[in-house]
């Protein structure tokens, strides 16, 4: 039997921040690609900045909350919460995939065939209105002056 | 052993969304909840000597480094390096991820017991 060659990966290290023309849930997994660097990144200098403030006493604690409640620094702040919910929902969507939840059961392939990716999209699509969701929640929160 | 890793990814993924959901409600949303400011030192301070608020954060710390890490270690893999090379970036990120630990347990437990 001839074996079937696998497609190509066109895009290489490009696809790691770009999905070209394929279907939505390569974009889902750029930006879990993404969200997920971003996070790491910011949990660093969390981790850095929040115990080297720590160190200091009260004052130096709170001269540095105000340097974080600037609105340049608040919008990055939103981001990294949107990051957040993205990536663990996102990862929620995945889990389920892997061990195989939220498929439905196997079915003989007939035409018009009911593919995997196919039974997947409805699970995504819900995900990604919970995720709009709480996001606006936490923009609202934002947005009210919070932090 | 491999998947074994892989597994442990999976499952620090669900207690980062669980500890980390509740990091962020605590700190974010304090106007729709209407608690008091959870930027302030005193509740800083609060945070860091409860128990319970102490042992989340240390718990977080553990398993959100191990996720980052392992995670940042696939994409580095991608890249197909020689299997010596993704040896040296594995060990890399262990050392890393051990000095990022020690330090973040170590500073606030160091300040409460002075």
């Amino acid at each position: 039997m001839r074996q079937r060659e696998h497609r190509q990966n066109y895009l290489g290290a490009r696809g790691w921040v770009w999905a070209g023309r394929y279907q939505m849930e390569r974009h889902l997994y750029v930006l879990h690609r993404v969200t997920g660097l971003g996070l790491l990144l910011f949990g660093i200098i969390h981790l850095i900045i929040t115990t080297f403030f720590r160190m200091g006493d009260k004052d130096t604690w709170e001269s540095a909350i105000s340097v974080v409640h600037n609105p340049v620094l608040k919008v990055g702040a939103y981001l990294v919460v949107a990051a957040f919910i993205f990536h663990a929902l996102n990862g929620l969507r995945l889990i389920l995939q892997e061990f195989g939840f939220a498929l439905g059961r196997p079915i003989p392939p007939i035409y018009p065939y009911k593919d995997a990716l196919r039974k997947k999209r409805r699970l995504a699509v819900i995900l990604i209105a919970v995720i709009a969701i709480l996001a606006v929640v936490f923009l609202y929160d934002f947005a009210a002056g919070g932090g | 052993m491999r998947t074994r890793f892989h597994l442990i990814h999976i499952v620090t993924g669900v207690l980062i969304a669980v500890f980390l959901s509740i990091h962020i409600v605590r700190l974010h949303l304090d106007d729709i909840l209407d608690s008091n400011d959870p930027n302030s030192w005193e509740s800083m301070i609060h945070r860091a000597t409860d128990g319970m608020w102490a042992a989340l954060y240390i718990a977080l710390l553990a398993v959100a480094l191990y996720h980052a890490l392992y995670g940042l270690r696939g994409i580095i893999l991608e890249l197909t390096p020689s299997a010596r090379a993704g040896r040296v970036t594995t060990w890399c990120l262990v050392a890393i991820g051990i000095a990022a630990f020690g330090w973040g347990t170590y500073v606030p437990i160091h300040l409460l017991s002075s």
